[in-house]
Formats: C-alpha cells, structure tokens, sequence
C-alpha cells in the first residue's frame, strides 16, 4: 500500500471519527456532569437531523442555517427535559447510585417516546437530500464536500466546548461539579440552573451532530440508537467526563474503525468496536486518555 | 277492477321509497371480507415496507372499496384491512399472523415486508391453510421449502444474476467486484451471481461482506477502486445502496457497470442522488409506467393517492400483481382458501408486469431483469424482450 492510500484511509477514518466525537461530547456532558447516562441522546440527534431535512426540503432552507436553529431547539427541549423529567429525580432520589438507575430508566422511556413520535410524525421511511456531495481534491485523495464541512464543524464545536469548560467561569463551575457536586455547592454553585442548562447544551450538541449527519447519510426515525452505542464506546476510551478524552476517542475509534474494514471485512467492524470497547473497561477502566484522578 | 284504495297506493310508494332509501344500505350490509396482515411501520423494514408494500394494500382496499367492495363470486362485499406494526420484528411477525389466521380467523391474509419475516411465516400459511402472495420474499430456500400455499412473486436471486451476467458478457465486462449485506438476501444473491459467472470469462477481483446499518463503506470502496474492476455489485438495502452510491461518487469511484440492489428504484434514489447522479446507474428494477396501460394506471393512481410518492420500479409493481391475482382469484372462487389456492398455483394471471405462473412456489414466468437510471425515469435494461430502454453500456462519471 502506497504512504497516499494510507494517508487517504487515515483521512476517512478521522472523518467518521469527528462525527463519533461531537455526539459523545454531549452524552459526556450530561454523564459526566449530572449522572444521566441519556440512552435517548441519539434519539435527540435524530430529532435534530429530521429537522434540518425538513427546513430543507420544505422551505429550501440551508442545512448550514439549520445547524444554529437545531442547537437553539434542541437546547431548548433539553432545558424542557431536564425540568420535566430529571429535576424531579434529582429532587427525589436518596443518592446519587439511585438517581443514576432511574435516570437510565427515564431516559430509555425518552427513547421510545422520541422515536415514536418521530414515526408518528414522519412516517418510518427513509429520507435524505442532496448537500454539497461534489468530491474535493485533497493531493491525491478526494473527499465528499459535506463530510469534509461534517469534520470541520465536528471539530469546531468540539474545540468551543472544550474551551468554554476550561477558560471560563462558568466552565470552572461546571468542572467543579463534576470534581465534587457537595463541595461545589457549598461554593455558592448553583446546581439548579447549571444542570439544566448543561443538560441543554448537551443535547444541544446532539441536534448539531444530526443536522451535520443529515447532509451525508439517509435519516430514518431509527437512526439514533447506533450513535448513542458508538457515543458510549468513545467516552468509555476517553475517559467519563473528560471532553479532551471523546475528542481523541472518537477519533481513535474511526481510524481503528476504517484500518480494520480495509483489511478485514466491514462485517468485522462491530467485532472490532466491541473488543476494543471491553478491553479498555478491563484494562484501563478509567479511559485511555485521562491520567488517573484528572477529569475534564 | 276496483280502484286501487288510497291506503294501497300509499303502502306502494312507502315501500318504492323506502327500497330506494334503503337499497344501497342493504347492498352496504353485506358482511365485509377481512383481510389480515402485519406491516412494519417502526424499525430498520420500515424504509422497504412503507414504499414498496403497505401503500399498495391501502390503494388496493382503496379502489375494490369505492366499486362496492371486492367482488366475492358476483357479491360486492366491502374490504376491511385487520392490520398492526411488527416493529421490523421477525417474533411478532409470528405472532400476529397466529392471531390473525388461528383465533381471530380472517377470511385472508396479505404478506408481512422482507425476506426473513415471510421466511418465518411461510410455514404457518401452510399450517392455517391460507395463500400468501410474497411480494417481498427472495429466497431460494424458500422455494425449495415447497409449501403449497406459498407464492413468491419476485424474480429469485437466479434469473435476477444471470440476467445481470449476460447483460455484462453482452457488453464486454471483463473484472467485477462484489460488495453483499450479510443476511439471507444478500447471502443467497452472492452465491447465485458466483454460479453465474462461473465460465463467463468475468473474474471476480474483490468481494466483501458487510453488515446491515453500516456506516462507512468508503475503505472498501477505496480498495475496489484500486482495483479498477469494470463492474461494481452491490446486494445491498436501501440506506446501503444510497450510502455506496454516495461514497463511490465520494471516493471517485467511478466502474462502466454500477448495480446496486434494494432502494435503487425507489424515489428516494433519485431524489438523493438527483437525476443527473443517479444517470446509469443499474439496479434491481423490472416495471414503470410503460410496461404496460395497467401499470401507468397504476403509477398515476398511486402517486395522487399519496401526494407524489411513487412506487418502487422493482417490488411494488410485484406487490400490485399479487393484489390483481387476489382479486381476479376471490372473483372466481370466492373465499375458499383451498380452491383459491389451485387457481393462483394453476392459472397464468395476466397482471401489470407481464404474465405471471408458478412453478411450485417460484412465479417462472417473468424474467430476471435488470434496470438502469435515464434521464430522471428508471429504465428497464434487460432482457430486451421487456426492456422499456435501450442499455447505456457506461455510466457517465457521478455528478
């Protein structure tokens, strides 16, 4: 094999490997922060695929504008959620063991409800446009537009998270949180309008991923589930609650992923992504990425 | 003769219009004919089931309901669908039909969507004694399964890869690359086209698996390309055959013969792909509107009913057939399953794609084909004897 095709393979894999990334930040966001292990987090995103799909081919509205608009909607449905559902639970439950099962119990409920309404909404079929497919010439290898604008955002909006948790106020509140929820507190934190607002933003996130993923694959009311799988897989080898940690898993995962369908079989690849998944939770439990005791 | 008394003259014209009132209410009252089936409405079917399946049984109802219900040996009697989600689940597809056929006892049933749920039912149609007309279902086990009152409409993985490799023998096609979903679709299509490229003179020079949802196929699609095979296979399912399509345009990978499997004759193709990138692109197809006056009645009867969705080029118009056999079938022997039974397996049924007879479970008559996007329509290629176009022996680059 040529240094080209394998800068071309490694290119693709970090390209899928950037999607991977900006739907595990915001699962890791809500896990990481609050305990909420969203199982529905791909359910938002699909939610917030359907909805650029629809701007699109309804009023012709560019899926770059819908990504903005999916943020704001979904932001505003997850500060919804949290208020609805996850409040009342933080409210309720003796610890936070407890508050962590039912909240995974809550969020698989959310599951099914989304992607009910989705099918109710929508009808089951596949849908899908055409966005900026035109191939780009990079030296030798060549890349969809859309998949190169895909991994572009993803990283963006990766990076503005991280920074946002690391230089500013907020951020350091949100960081001291995750360190010590009690402690935080008794800063003078202000867990009732940072968690839902946390919440928010990670799903959020998940309405960008959608939108961005609308542009280069089919959407069905059944896409989510996959991601949340994959989103899982990434924060594990990243570390819970280290965005630095998704950032590099995700990317990690996507080229393992590519290497091994080039030299294997495509059949392999959950194979692949399981085995990996499960050594690092034997191996190095706390993820690859973190140095022990250091989260975010 | 006596006058006819005032109270008489009253009676007739109370009883006059009381018929005339009443008449199409006692026409109406007949007992409607129950028709049973699962569809998946949730799921990873769902894509296949609501283009290619479900529209046609309520089009179907539809239209035998506005001419006074379907015709049972001369009686109109109204159509009512006894209908429920499988959720793309094989186990409640079981259970559905158990339900529909051994306690709630409709008077037929109509298929689920897919390969692998009518693989699961087929045997119970046998056990309950009611013919399934499959219009989704391509399996060669199936057929060789030979269960009476089964029927598969679709051509099988057979005719469908010697069509596709004399097709390509016709026109010079050299090297080919393979690419399959690893499930009994695409398991059983692999092995039928490697049976029919044996002494063709076409060499195999890459074929891999892949699974079903699959998210990124470019690796593989980077290494065909290397290979720079004249013909690129791809036994694939909708979401499958849009993701290859777009990657090969991705990766420029660009053969003379591009084919791809389910979805490539949906609309959904087109309008992903656009016309001018879908342009030559082949696929699994066999019928459009001009195969013949019945099916451009139908394309158009469809298309207004669900606000311009089109059926698909390849399994609707299958699916439509069934409905034809069904109705013209009740027509002549009612709702005895087993006399209905002898005339689907007996009779060659004059339908929209052409005629249809069964061998055993396998409708023999209609060729493998195979289709080929032109100008916006999807063409059928192949066998010209029902070609609607001539072959573009290759494929203009993607756009």
């Amino acid at each position: 094999m040529s240094i080209s095709a394998w800068l071309e393979l490694i290119a693709s894999g970090l390209i899928t490997g950037g999607i991977y990334a900006l739907v595990a930040l915001g699962l890791n966001l809500q896990y990481g922060l609050m305990r909420i292990l969203n199982i529905a987090h791909g359910e938002f995103l699909m939610v917030g695929a359907y909805l650029t799909w629809l701007f699109q081919t309804s009023y012709g509205l560019s899926p770059l504008l819908m990504v903005p608009v999916s943020f704001v909607v979904l932001l505003v449905l997850g500060v919804a959620v949290h208020f609805l559902c996850f409040r009342r639970l933080t409210a309720t439950s003796p610890n936070l063991d407890v508050f962590e099962a039912r909240g995974l119990m809550v969020a698989f409920g959310l599951m099914f409800l989304v992607q009910n309404f989705a099918s109710w909404m929508w009808g089951g079929e596949l849908r899908g446009y055409d966005y900026m497919t035109e191939p780009v010439k990079l030296g030798e290898a060549q890349f969809a537009a859309n998949k190169l604008l895909v991994f572009f955002l993803a990283l963006v909006f990766s990076g503005a998270l991280i920074v946002l948790l690391r230089m500013t106020l907020l951020g350091k509140g949100v960081r001291a949180l995750m360190q010590s929820p009690i402690g935080a507190q008794l800063m003078g934190i202000d867990t009732r309008r940072l968690h839902p607002l946390m919440f928010g933003i990670g799903l959020g996130l998940s309405g960008i991923a959608g939108a961005l993923l609308s542009m280069a694959y089919t959407i069905t009311p059944f896409m989510g589930q996959p991601y949340t799988v994959t989103a899982l897989i990434v924060i594990t080898l990243g570390g819970f609650g280290s965005m630095g940690g998704a950032l590099i898993g995700g990317l990690f995962l996507g080229v393992i992923e590519a290497l091994g369908m080039h030299f294997s079989n495509p059949s392999l690849k959950a194979l692949l992504s399981y085995a990996i998944f499960i050594a690092v939770l034997l191996l190095r439990p706390e993820g690859l990425f973190t140095r022990k005791g250091r989260k975010a | 003769m006596a006058q006819p008394s005032k109270r008489t003259l009253l009676k007739g014209v109370a009883a006059t219009v009381g018929a005339a009132a009443f008449a199409p209410h006692l026409l109406a009252a007949q007992p409607p004919v129950r028709i049973g089936y699962s569809m998946s409405r949730t799921g990873p079917w769902t894509g296949g089931a609501q283009v290619s399946q479900e529209p046609n049984y309520l089009l179907w109802a539809e239209q035998q309901n506005a001419l006074g219900g379907l015709d049972v040996k001369g009686v109109r009697r109204p159509i009512e669908l006894v209908s429920s989600d499988d959720r793309s689940d094989t186990e409640t597809v079981v259970r559905t039909y158990e339900k529909l056929m051994g306690s709630d006892k409709v008077d037929l049933v109509l298929p689920p969507w897919g390969s692998n749920a009518n693989f699961a039912v087929a045997p119970l149609a046998n056990r309950f004694g009611y013919p399934f007309l499959a219009p989704t279902a391509l399996s060669k086990r199936l057929v060789e399964m030979k269960l009476p009152y089964f029927f598969l409409l679709l051509q099988q993985p057979k005719p469908m890869c010697d069509a596709l490799v004399d097709m390509l023998k016709a026109n010079g096609a050299k090297t080919i690359a393979v690419i399959y979903v690893d499930d009994l679709f695409g398991l059983e299509n692999y092995a039928a086209l490697r049976v029919a490229l044996q002494g063709s003179g076409i060499t195999m020079v890459e074929d891999k698996s892949y699974p079903a949802g699959v998210k990124d196929l470019s690796p593989v699609l980077r290494s065909m390309k290397d290979k720079n095979p004249d013909v690129f296979v791809g036994f694939t399912y909708p979401p499958d055959t849009i993701l290859a399509s777009k990657q090969a345009k991705e990766v420029g990978f660009n053969p003379r013969f591009f084919y791809a499997s389910v979805g490539t004759a949906f609309q959904l193709y087109r309008n992903v792909m656009t016309p001018a990138g879908a342009e030559g692109v082949l696929g699994m197809g066999s019928w459009n509107g001009k195969t013949s006056p019945g099916a451009k009645a139908y394309f158009d009867a469809h298309t207004r009913k669900f606000g311009g969705k089109e059926p698909d080029r390849w399994a609707s118009g299958a699916c439509w057939a069934g409905l034809e056999i069904l109705t013209a079938g009740v027509a002549k022997v009612g709702l005895d399953r087993k006399a209905l039974r002898d005339y689907i397996a007996t009779t060659r049924h004059k339908t929209i794609i052409g005629d249809i007879q069964f061998t055993g479970s396998e409708n023999t008559a209609t060729p493998g084909t195979v289709g080929q996007w032109q100008n916006g329509e999807f063409e059928v290629v192949w066998p010209s004897k029902v070609a609607t176009a001539k072959l573009n022996p290759s494929k203009p680059a993607w756009k």
